[in-house]
């Protein structure tokens, strides 16, 4: 009885035991599992991409792109960095991908825009122009040296050191970068800001701009 | 972590277990709710099926199930189907790194509170492809809040943990728990009492519970971003909005009030006395405060909170400097 389970529990697995084979044949040194994975991945990518830029309505293209996100998220993770995997899904889905929303919802007719008709074939050179670029600067150094995939984790080593790393030998470029976010959010509270009108002002006439979502509508009534 | 096939079981059985978890506290907190209600509105609540109308939320998710499937007009029919589903899977992700005893850990991931937070903004994306999707206004008005009132919350709840973080050294939430001590007064919330004050308005607004219910103000908006939604569609958000709630509880159990530890014995039903305690809270506050205006709304969050918790923050880090 207990070597017929055995047999069978062997059949099952033995298509895998042969992959298992085939793949430490093809690329020594890596794990299967973390091969598997990476395969279902860059599978979420690229239907994610594909979504994002066939789909003819605009929030679709955007489900799209949350695909992608997902997806590289993963490929963060099997690199053994949970946590910019896990800021990837913060970040890009949870606030990026939003906003996006929001300024898609602010613009009417999602459907009737530029992208609804098909690119003429010029764009579509362009496009692909566009894919090969990074691919030729990349992929030269991605096959010289192959990352090696994994499913384990460092733990909060990882975390650690990038924190250590932010603070003092890349301190320079991190402050760089939140003086970029400085700026953009300065523009565009200057760009957002406007005065309240005081009784002895004008009424202002109104504009025929799109009613927007602003909360301040109710104040200035 | 290895990834084995004690693992994988471990995970399955965790997440069967987190499925029955959830559907059981819908039932129960249901009941609850209705009850609470009940009482604080002077009128009984439900008390005709069953005993004490104890089987009402069992009839009641029957109902769900037996209806039919209707799909309005002219909406977009793969985002109308795609939003439920997208609001019920993560929260199963969600409960995964949730130490509810000391042994009683799913998945044992070393940055769990940065998992948590960042699934969590997926239901944020299914409430606004719910409202989009079903081709009404209210949906789509339903859906502007959600985004508005989300993106802002978030902020001052990730800042009011951070607080916590510093203290622990820590982005596990076992050794969050660890930290603490078993009585009460060795509890977090009394070292940071404004963080857990921050964290308990923030979380009252990031799963839209009255009185920060804009998304879905039935007053004002029929149902909000699930006005077009019956039947499973309907009961799919209902049961992902408790099993939010439930999760921001024990959130807040195992950041500021100890997680498994308490008096006597420790052990996994500190933990659920805990976010049970928490939930009721929630529930009390819905039948006690009026709803916000939406200005109020976002001028509590970018006005008080915002600032509040940034200065906890910056507190919090000096002191734990001197006292170094």
């Amino acid at each position: 009885m207990d070597q017929a389970i055995e047999k069978i529990l062997a059949l099952i697995w033995s298509p895998f035991n042969a992959l298992e084979e085939l793949i430490a044949e093809w690329l020594p040194g890596q794990e299967v599992a973390a091969l598997i994975a990476y395969g279902v991945y860059v599978l979420i990518i690229l239907a994610g991409g594909f979504m994002a830029i066939g789909s003819r309505n605009l929030i679709r293209a955007m489900i799209g792109l949350v695909l992608t996100f997902l997806g590289v998220a993963g490929l963060y993770l099997l690199l053994a960095s949970p946590f910019l995997a896990f800021m990837q899904v913060l970040i890009y889905v949870g606030a990026v991908c939003v906003l996006i929303f929001f300024a898609i919802m602010l613009t009417r007719n999602t459907n009737e825009g530029e992208e609804s008709k098909l690119p003429g074939i010029g764009s579509a050179l362009y496009g692909l122009l566009a894919f090969l670029l990074p691919l030729a600067v990349l992929g030269p150094l991605i096959v010289k040296n192959v990352p090696k995939l994994t499913l384990q984790s460092y733990g909060q080593t990882e975390t650690r050191l990038l924190g250590e790393g932010l603070i003092t030998q890349d301190v320079f470029s991190f402050e760089l970068i939140s003086i970029i976010l400085l700026v953009a959010m300065a523009g565009a509270v200057f760009l957002a800001w406007r005065r309240r009108p005081t009784p002895e002002d004008p009424p202002q006439p109104k504009t025929g701009s799109a009613p927007s979502l602003s909360t301040k509508g109710g104040a200035q009534k | 972590m290895e990834l084995t096939i004690a693992n994988f079981v471990q995970i399955v059985i965790a997440c069967l277990l987190i499925i029955a978890l959830m559907v059981g506290n819908a039932v129960i907190m249901v009941y609850i709710e209705r009850k609470a209600a009940g009482f604080i509105q002077r009128r009984p609540g439900p008390y005709e099926v069953g005993p004490r109308g104890t089987i009402q939320a069992i009839c009641d998710s029957m109902k769900l199930l037996g209806k039919q499937l209707f799909i309005p007009g002219n909406v977009d029919w793969l985002l109308y189907f795609l939003a439920p589903v997208m609001a019920f899977l993560p929260v199963l992700l969600l409960f995964l790194p949730i130490p509810f005893g000391k042994y009683l850990v799913a998945l044992k991931v070393d940055d769990g509170i940065l998992l948590i937070l960042a699934f969590a903004g997926l239901g944020v994306i299914s409430n606004i492809l719910a409202g989009w999707a079903s081709n009404n206004k209210y949906g789509l008005l339903g859906a502007a809040r959600a985004v508005a009132q989300s993106v802002a919350y978030e902020i001052p709840m990730i800042m009011a943990l951070l607080a916590v973080v510093f203290m622990a050294g820590s982005l596990n939430l076992s050794e969050i728990v660890e930290r603490q001590g078993t009585w009460p007064w060795q509890w977090n919330i009394v070292f940071q009492p404004l963080a857990c004050f921050i964290y308990f308005v923030s979380l009252v607004g990031e799963t839209n519970r009255a009185p920060f219910d804009l998304p879905e103000a039935e007053s004002e908006l029929t149902a909000g971003f699930h006005t077009e939604y019956s039947g499973m569609g309907f009961a799919l958000f209902f049961l992902s909005e408790y099993a939010n709630m439930l999760l921001v509880s024990f959130v807040c159990a195992t950041f500021f009030l100890g997680g498994y530890k308490g008096p006597i014995l420790d052990g996994f039903w500190w933990t659920f006395i805990k976010a049970y305690a928490v939930m009721c809270l929630i529930v009390w506050l819905r039948w006690t405060f009026p709803r916000v205006r939406f200005d109020q709304l976002l001028n509590i969050n970018w006005k008080w909170l915002l600032p509040l918790s940034i200065l906890n923050l910056w507190v919090t880090a000096i002191v734990l400097k001197f006292i170094e």
